[in-house]
């Protein structure tokens, strides 16, 4: 009930972030259809992209014709690439989710444990070290961990590919998923795997450093917090072991406030790929979307926002279930209230 | 035995281990790598931007070509006649040609690539757009255009004009679309697709990754020599580039880096930077319809105040331009009238104005965009402004939002700098950007709106004997100068980093072909893997 209420939600929510997205859209600056055509075009060809575009008509006229075409899965044409939307998406999508799941790991597997050490060692050295790292991911922008990873690891080392998602002279996987890691796996294409796993690590390690700095300070903090707390210094008095104590009593309850900004986090991994994208030419999602909002290319730029609202809205209703599942006492409370 | 930790640190050990290393992947041993910016358009009824133009003159063969002497020479045509009254240019193509697709190039194909073209309305469309009334096809070998007027540069624009394989594109058309009954007139198709029958073809396009070509086996010129393949990687992000030219995975960068970024790629060793100067013009456009631009007192001062020697000094290997044509465009005049800073004149001229005295209520906006090498123009302008009294604010701009701006006369600001380059190796296209049909573009905005130049540069442009058209191009040049629209800053030259140490490329030596992008033909250049080889032994 409560899944099928929240993805009802999610129609009302996408459908009020297309009409904000389309407004705002017809706002940036530039004549698309001039964009389109070419400086030079003479303004009988731009006034017939008008048309057929029907960017001469009202913006609610022009709504509903998107709109119209939306429901029949189809979100116009890019004027850049002069293919449909949908089907760029579906080129570029995969890249940055691929990205986007490599970010995601990197910032759970190193992010909590390492907020959990400081916790555990609070106020030595190791926590300090800990902090300070945290600091450091939260005050730097992920391109500069880009452009200092690509310098140390490719430039000087050289053990790490600078670019793109697969080194020259190998051939992509059949598409299954659209990710490359997964479709070799697949495929048992051992040294394709590798190879796109060599791609992946420095740009999802710069995209995932500052989710990874935050979730690390969010898990310190919360479980410091719990420490003092008085079921916790029950279980102490009772001899517990100190590590059963961590992982069964202090970690459930310290988790959940991780966990609710691990779901934002997703969404925004994704939108904020662009730089990183740029930097290791990666041909993702985001910089499709940067693209599109550089030349003026309405269409795509609606498109690339939808999807990323139903990602962001898709990734808050996991995060409230898995919410509901860590701390029954909101699941309580919905059902009191109801 | 180890414990658990010791184990997960030994798997840890082993993973990075066989991440770093399992390689021994092959490459092309000899390859062309070129960064380009996103996105490249392939189709050239489409491209107009240099690195589509890029990808195209490899793609695609043009009915002629010029040399380095901006002679026209047989391409795919192997001779050609004008009519005495120089309205019917007929070409005969070269049997045996091949499409990538194995079929055989013909007129029909010539036919229809010029039909496309004027009809999509798009790319370089415009040079031909009212010019050419019909093609015919003669033979299958034989194709003539007739011209509606005598237009003397034909010539000189037709290798900026690519043949499309006909029956590839016929049979991957759209219906519905905007071309009527030829749908979308295969816009989708050849966006991605190749329908060429150029020196190379296309071997993956991964958009916004890269696009790889193949030397083409079948090319009816003898190509032999020339690199195996052609990769135009979508990034300019100078730590990539910096990267991928140290690794030499990278042979030469497009022509849009800063002299930070050529500087810091010129140290690594065997890349050396190439400079040339082509057709590239910056300007500061005035709008002549704004006031106090409107009266030529107060355009003349502020040439006579602009410190060109200081504007030269930003980009290296640059020159002072000398009128609205770079010298080394067919058609220039090197003996017209070239401003230089005098603060004396300037202030002279502005106490000939009706504005003079009262410049405070009329404030002037110059606004710049693109990159900073036009913010550096606009600063300094406004401090040579500042030296004679005239208060210019700068503002920036994004690009498209300048363009949009310059649809009208009153959005369009008083001053913006801007770079243009000749189309085709020709004044003409120079000399057009001051005719009223061009006003309201981006590379236009100076309003003359003056019906008497009009008539001077279409007159000009219908006449066929070069010698003859050169000489009203000086007359116009003179005329536009009298005016004073446009400052004329500098010509620009082509700064490119490129592997001096491993690629023998023809235009560092001088041998520059003046037609648009012709300096990026890939068949033109030699590699030399064994010396790659050495380079990444060291």
């Amino acid at each position: 009930m409560f899944i099928i209420k929240r993805l009802g939600y999610l129609v009302f929510v996408l459908w009020g972030l297309s009409i904000l997205i389309f407004v705002i859209s017809r706002a940036i600056p530039g004549d698309p259809a001039r964009m389109a055509v070419g400086p030079k075009a003479s303004e009988e060809v731009v006034q017939r992209l008008r048309i057929a575009m029907h960017y001469d008509k009202a913006i609610y006229v022009q709504y509903y014709y998107w709109f119209e075409d939306m429901l029949h899965g189809d979100l116009g044409l890019s004027i850049v690439t002069k293919h449909p939307v949908l089907e760029d998406i579906r080129q570029v999508f995969p890249a940055t989710f691929e990205l986007a799941i490599f970010a995601f790991i990197f910032l759970i597997l190193v992010g909590i444990p390492m907020g959990i050490i400081s916790a555990r060692y609070n106020n030595t050295w190791v926590d300090n070290l800990g902090r300070l790292l945290s600091y450091l991911g939260v005050v730097t922008p992920p391109y500069v961990f880009a452009i200092m990873g690509m310098l140390i690891f490719c430039y000087i080392l050289k053990v790490l590919p600078a670019m793109g998602r697969l080194s020259p002279g190998l051939i992509y996987p059949p598409k299954i998923t659209g990710l490359i890691t997964i479709d070799a796996l697949i495929q048992g294409n051992f040294i394709v795997f590798v190879d796109a796993l060599k791609h992946l690590i420095l740009p999802a390690v710069s995209l995932g450093l500052l989710g990874m700095a935050t979730d690390a300070r969010i898990t310190r903090s919360s479980i410091y917090d719990n420490m003092g707390k008085d079921y916790i210094v029950a279980v102490q008095s009772y001899g517990i072991p100190e590590r059963v104590i961590m992982f069964r009593d202090l970690l459930k309850p310290s988790i959940i406030a991780v966990v609710s900004m691990i779901g934002l986090e997703f969404g925004s991994i994704l939108s904020h790929a662009f730089l990183v994208e740029l930097i290791f030419n990666w041909p993702g999602f985001a910089r499709y979307g940067m693209t599109a909002v550089m030349y003026t290319d309405l269409n795509a730029i609606s498109g690339v926002v939808l999807i990323l609202g139903a990602v962001f809205a898709i990734s808050n209703i996991i995060v409230d279930l898995i919410v509901d599942f860590l701390d029954p006492r909101i699941h309580l409370i919905k059902e009191r209230s109801e | 035995m180890l414990n658990g930790r010791a184990k997960i640190l030994l798997i840890i050990l082993c993973m990075v281990g066989i991440l770093i290393g399992i390689s021994g992947i092959s490459v092309a041993s000899s390859i062309v790598r070129y960064n380009s910016d996103w996105p490249v358009l392939i189709d050239p009824a489409v491209a107009i931007w240099c690195q589509g133009q890029t990808a195209v003159v490899n793609l695609y063969d043009a009915l002629v070509i010029t040399d380095t002497e901006s002679n026209i020479i047989s391409h795919v045509a192997k001779s050609w006649d004008v009519s005495s009254d120089g309205l019917t240019f007929t070409f005969y193509l070269r049997p045996g040609i091949k499409f990538h697709d194995g079929s055989e190039l013909t007129a029909e194909d010539v036919k229809f690539s010029m039909d496309r073209l004027l009809t999509m309305g798009q790319g370089f469309a415009f040079i031909w757009s009212g010019k050419i009334q019909e093609t015919e096809v003669v033979d299958k070998y034989t194709v003539v255009f007739h011209m509606k007027n005598t237009f003397g540069p034909l010539l000189s624009t037709l290798p900026s004009f690519f043949i499309v394989n006909k029956d590839l594109v016929m049979a991957n058309i759209k219906k519905p679309g905007i071309y009527g009954d030829m749908g979308d007139y295969g816009e989708e198709y050849v966006s991605s697709y190749d329908v060429g029958s150029g020196a190379y073809m296309i071997k993956e396009y991964k958009r916004a990754e890269h696009l790889l070509m193949e030397k083409n086996p079948n090319y009816f010129l003898d190509i032999s020599s020339a690199p195996d393949e052609f990769k135009m990687i979508g990034s300019s992000e100078p730590a990539l580039l910096k990267t991928l030219m140290a690794r030499r995975e990278l042979e030469m960068t497009n022509r849009w880096l800063t002299s930070e970024t050529l500087e810091s790629l010129a140290k690594i060793e065997g890349v050396e930077i190439a400079r040339w100067l082509f057709s590239n013009m910056d300007y500061i456009c005035m709008n002549t319809k704004k006031p106090p631009l409107d009266d030529v007192h107060v355009r003349k001062a502020l040439a006579w105040a602009f410190d060109y020697d200081m504007a030269v000094k930003l980009t290296a290997g640059s020159v002072q331009a000398r009128g609205p044509v770079p010298l080394t465009v067919p058609g220039s005049d090197p003996n017209c009238f070239q401003y230089h800073r005098d603060l004396e004149r300037a202030k002279m001229e502005l106490k000939q104005s009706k504005y003079y005295g009262h410049f405070d209520e009329y404030p002037i906006e110059c606004v710049w965009a693109v990159n900073i090498f036009k913010q550096k123009q606009s600063m300094l302008l406004m401090a040579n402004a500042a030296e004679i009294g005239l208060t210019v604010n700068v503002k920036e701009s994004a690009w498209t939002f300048l363009a949009s701006l310059c649809a009208s006369i009153e959005t369009t600001p008083h001053l913006y700098p801007v770079t243009s380059s000749a189309y085709y190796p020709d004044a003409l296209p120079l000399l057009q950007r001051y005719h009223s049909i061009r006003s309201g573009t981006i590379d236009s905005g100076e309003w003359l709106l003056d019906p008497v130049l009009d008539k001077m540069i279409e007159d000009a442009a219908c006449i066929v004997n070069e010698n003859e058209r050169y000489a009203e191009y000086t007359k116009i040049t003179r005329y536009i100068i009298d005016l004073c629209p446009t400052i004329f800053l500098a010509e620009t030259p082509d700064s490119r980093a490129y592997q001096a140490a491993y690629i023998d490329w023809p235009v560092t030596k001088g041998e520059v072909i003046p037609s648009y992008k012709y300096d990026n033909c890939i068949r033109f250049i030699k590699v030399y893997p064994e010396k790659r080889e050495e380079l990444l032994k060291k």
